[in-house]
C-alpha cells in the first residue's frame, strides 16, 4: 500500500501528471487518526494498570473492538468517545478477571472523563492529590516507595522503622489512598 | 499458612515498581482497592506514557489488516473479544451488535432481549446496586444497565439503539449517554434528545432471586 507523495491530503482520488485519476488509499489516514486517539487510550489505561505490558494488551483489545467503527470514517471526536467507552469496559473485564470477581463486585473505579488532548500529567497530579489527603506517615511511605522508588529497606531506614512495620504501613496506606481517591 | 496481606501487597508493589505485569493470585481480591491504588501510584511515578514505536507499529498493522467489509467475520469478532456466544452468530443479538449500517435495526423498539439458549446470570447482590444509579453488567454476550428502585430492579440494553456503541451512565445528568452521537436515554430506555427520533433501548430481563441476588437473562 503506497501513498502518492504529490497528494498528502485525505481526498480519495487525485490526478497524476498525465491527467489519469489515481485512487489514493485513504485507509492509511484513517489508521493515523485512530493511532493518535489510541495514544490517549494507552495513557488512560497505563495510568490505571501501572505497567507497560498490561497497558499494551488492553490497548490492543480496545483497538480491535473499535475496528468496525473506525472503518466508517467517523470524525475524531466521535471515535474518541467510543474508544474510551470501550476502554472502560476492557479495564473492567481486566480487573474482574485478574481479581477473580464478577464485574458487579468491583467498585466502579473507572473515571468517565474523556481526555481532550495529548497525554498530560493527569496521573501525577492525581497521585499528589491523593497523597495530600493522607496522614503524614502514610503519605511518607507511599511517596518514598512510589514516587521516589525506594526499596522497603530504604524506606525503613528513612523512617527509622523495620521492614516488617513498613510493609504493614504500606498496606494500610494503600487502603487509605483508595478511600481518598474519588475515582478509585 | 495463608500469605499475610502485607506480603501479598508488597509482592505486587515490587512487580509494579520494576515495570512487571500485575500477577494476582486467589485471595488478592480481598485487597482489591489497595491493589488498584498501587497500580495508579506506580503509573504516576512514570509520568504520562506514550506507546513505544514497536507497539504503535503493531497496532497499525492490526488496523490496516482488518477486514474491509462492514460486517466482522465471526473469527474477527471472537479475536476482538466481542463476547460472541458459540454458534450464535447469524442474526440475533450479535448480528445487531456487529451491524455497521446506520439504518434502523431489525429489533422493534424496546422489545425485550430474549437470547436463544438464554440463561439467568448472577451479576451481584442487590446491595451492590445503588438506588437510582445505572450499573453496567454483563451476562455473556448481553450487556445491560441495571437500575435499582427499592427492592426491585429494571434493566435496559447497554448498546445505543442507533449505532453499536456502548452507552455510559452519566451521574450528573442521570442519563445513559452515547459516545458516538450526542444522544442520551433515561433509565427506562427512552431517548431524551428531542432532536433525534430513536427507538427506545431494548429492555433486558432482570430479576432478584429469593437470596437477594440480581440475575440478568443473558447467554
Amino acid at each position: 500500500m503506497t501513498l502518492d507523495p504529490r497528494s498528502p491530503s485525505d481526498s480519495s482520488a487525485s490526478s497524476d501528471d498525465s491527467g489519469e485519476v489515481v485512487e489514493l488509499p485513504n485507509a492509511t489516514r484513517a489508521t493515523d487518526i485512530a493511532l493518535d486517539e489510541l495514544e490517549l487510550v494507552y495513557a488512560f489505561i497505563y495510568a490505571r494498570v501501572g505497567n507497560r505490558a498490561d497497558a499494551e494488551d488492553l490497548t490492543q483489545q480496545v483497538a480491535m473492538k473499535a475496528i468496525p467503527r473506525l472503518r466508517q470514517g467517523a470524525p475524531a471526536s466521535a471515535i474518541r468517545g467510543y474508544l474510551f467507552a470501550t476502554a472502560r469496559s476492557v479495564l473492567g473485564a481486566f480487573w474482574s478477571t485478574r481479581l477473580g470477581l464478577s464485574q458487579a463486585e468491583l467498585h466502579e473505579d473507572l473515571a468517565l472523563a474523556v481526555p481532550q488532548g495529548p497525554p498530560s500529567d493527569e496521573s501525577t497530579e492525581r497521585a499528589r492529590r491523593i497523597l495530600a489527603g493522607l496522614s503524614d506517615n502514610y503519605r511518607r511511605v507511599l511517596e518514598l516507595r512510589f514516587l521516589h522508588g525506594y526499596s522497603l529497606k530504604e524506606v525503613a531506614a528513612e523512617m527509622r522503622s523495620t521492614v516488617g512495620a513498613v510493609k504493614v504501613m504500606q498496606l494500610r496506606a494503600l487502603r487509605a489512598a483508595a478511600k481518598v481517591d474519588p475515582d478509585a | 499458612m495463608p500469605e499475610q496481606p502485607e506480603n501479598r501487597i508488597e509482592r505486587i508493589v515490587e512487580d509494579l515498581l520494576h515495570g512487571r505485569r500485575l500477577r494476582l493470585r486467589a485471595g488478592d481480591a480481598e485487597e482489591k482497592q489497595a491493589i488498584i491504588a498501587a497500580a495508579r501510584l506506580a503509573a504516576a511515578r512514570s509520568g504520562p506514557q506514550r506507546m513505544s514505536p514497536a507497539f504503535r507499529r503493531r497496532l497499525a498493522q492490526i488496523l490496516d489488516s482488518s477486514p474491509r467489509e462492514p460486517r466482522l467475520t465471526r473469527r474477527a469478532a471472537l479475536v476482538a473479544g466481542l463476547g460472541v456466544a458459540a454458534g450464535a452468530v447469524a442474526g440475533g443479538i450479535v448480528g445487531r451488535q456487529l451491524a455497521s449500517s446506520p439504518a434502523p435495526l431489525p429489533l422493534s423498539a424496546s422489545s425485550p432481549v430474549v437470547p436463544r439458549n438464554g440463561r439467568w446470570t448472577d451479576v451481584g447482590a442487590l446491595a451492590d446496586f445503588s438506588e437510582g444509579q445505572g450499573k453496567l453488567v454483563r451476562a455473556g454476550a448481553v450487556g445491560a444497565f441495571v437500575f435499582r428502585r427499592g427492592e426491585t430492579v429494571t434493566a435496559v440494553s447497554s448498546m445505543c439503539s442507533h449505532l453499536p456503541c456502548e452507552l455510559w451512565w452519566e451521574r450528573g445528568s442521570s442519563l445513559l449517554e452515547c459516545p458516538c452521537h450526542p444522544v442520551s436515554f433515561t433509565s427506562d430506555g427512552k431517548p431524551s434528545s428531542p432532536s433525534y427520533t430513536l427507538p427506545a433501548l431494548n429492555e433486558v430481563k432482570v430479576r432478584v432471586s429469593a437470596a437477594g441476588r440480581v440475575e440478568v437473562l443473558g447467554t
